[in-house]
């Protein structure tokens, strides 16, 4: 892991603040000599991952922090947000199907999160879900 | 960094295309959708959604392209996409969108479909 480089950030809720921790995504593979394809599919997850968390953070001063760390070969993403957390298990997957003809459309986040990572773990309490994702840098 | 979203938009051949540039956010989702719906309301059917000039997507956004598959359905149309980042390409493939939309590698290959299958391809 000596290859290995970390960038922390803490992101408030302003509208596309997730691009900026696409920048720093970029960055750091960048400086690793990562092709922009192998990231794509992190760039996805992660954008997921903020966009989700503010979503559900506390509508009082609202934060997500992130931190990634990085080497050649793969992406470690910690996302934690200050909302009150949720049940994951509780959380229904999601499905074209049943999308069709019902005004919500939306909640597929996780399902994409899971399905792009190569590992994925959610934590929730009261005090706010931490996500922790590992992502192969093929 | 990614550039603000915007979108241009040509009918030709009786088929609407729209091509976008920058993030497909809950705004470029919004704004696709708006676009659509004007087209869709002078009676076009068949639509192509370029999204070649969009790196950067996420699913607030393409959201908003299951309720132009729902109209389109709904009406006997279809709607291809073109052009896309494989990463995109993947994220819209768990989404299940291509059980109801098709793909092509580029619009000119949309529209071809489009007037080989005489108008659904």
């Amino acid at each position: 892991m000596s290859d290995a480089v970390t960038m922390k950030m803490t992101l408030p809720k302003i509208p596309d603040i997730e691009l900026v921790a696409l920048e720093g995504l970029d960055r750091l593979a960048r400086h690793l000599g990562i092709a922009d394809a192998k990231i794509a599919e992190a760039r996805i997850i992660v954008t997921e991952a903020i966009v989700n968390a503010l979503e559900h953070s506390a509508t009082e001063a609202p934060e997500v922090a992130v931190e990634y760390t990085m080497t050649p070969t793969e992406l470690s993403i910690h996302v934690r947000d200050n909302g009150r957390g949720f049940a994951p298990e509780e959380v229904e997957e999601p499905d074209i199907r049943s999308k069709l003809g019902t005004p919500n459309k939306r909640g597929w986040g996780l399902k994409l999160m899971k399905s792009m990572s190569d590992d994925f773990h959610i934590v929730s309490d009261g005090s706010g879900t931490t996500i922790t994702i590992r992502k192969l840098l093929r | 960094m990614e550039q603000p979203f915007s979108l241009t938009s040509e009918v030709r051949d009786g088929t609407l295309i729209i091509a976008t540039s920058g993030y497909v956010n809950n705004v470029g989702g919004e704004a696709i959708a708006a676009e659509f719906a004007r087209h869709f309301a002078g009676g076009v059917r068949r639509v192509v959604i370029n999204l070649g000039g969009s790196k950067v997507v996420n699913s607030v956004g393409m959201s908003f392209l299951i309720e132009i598959i729902e109209r389109l359905q709904e009406a006997g149309g279809k709607l291809v996409f073109t052009n896309l980042d494989p990463a995109v390409e993947k994220m819209l493939s768990i989404m299940g969108l291509f059980q109801f939309a098709g793909k092509a590698p580029t619009v000119d290959g949309a529209l071809g479909e489009f007037a080989a299958s005489g108008g659904t391809p």
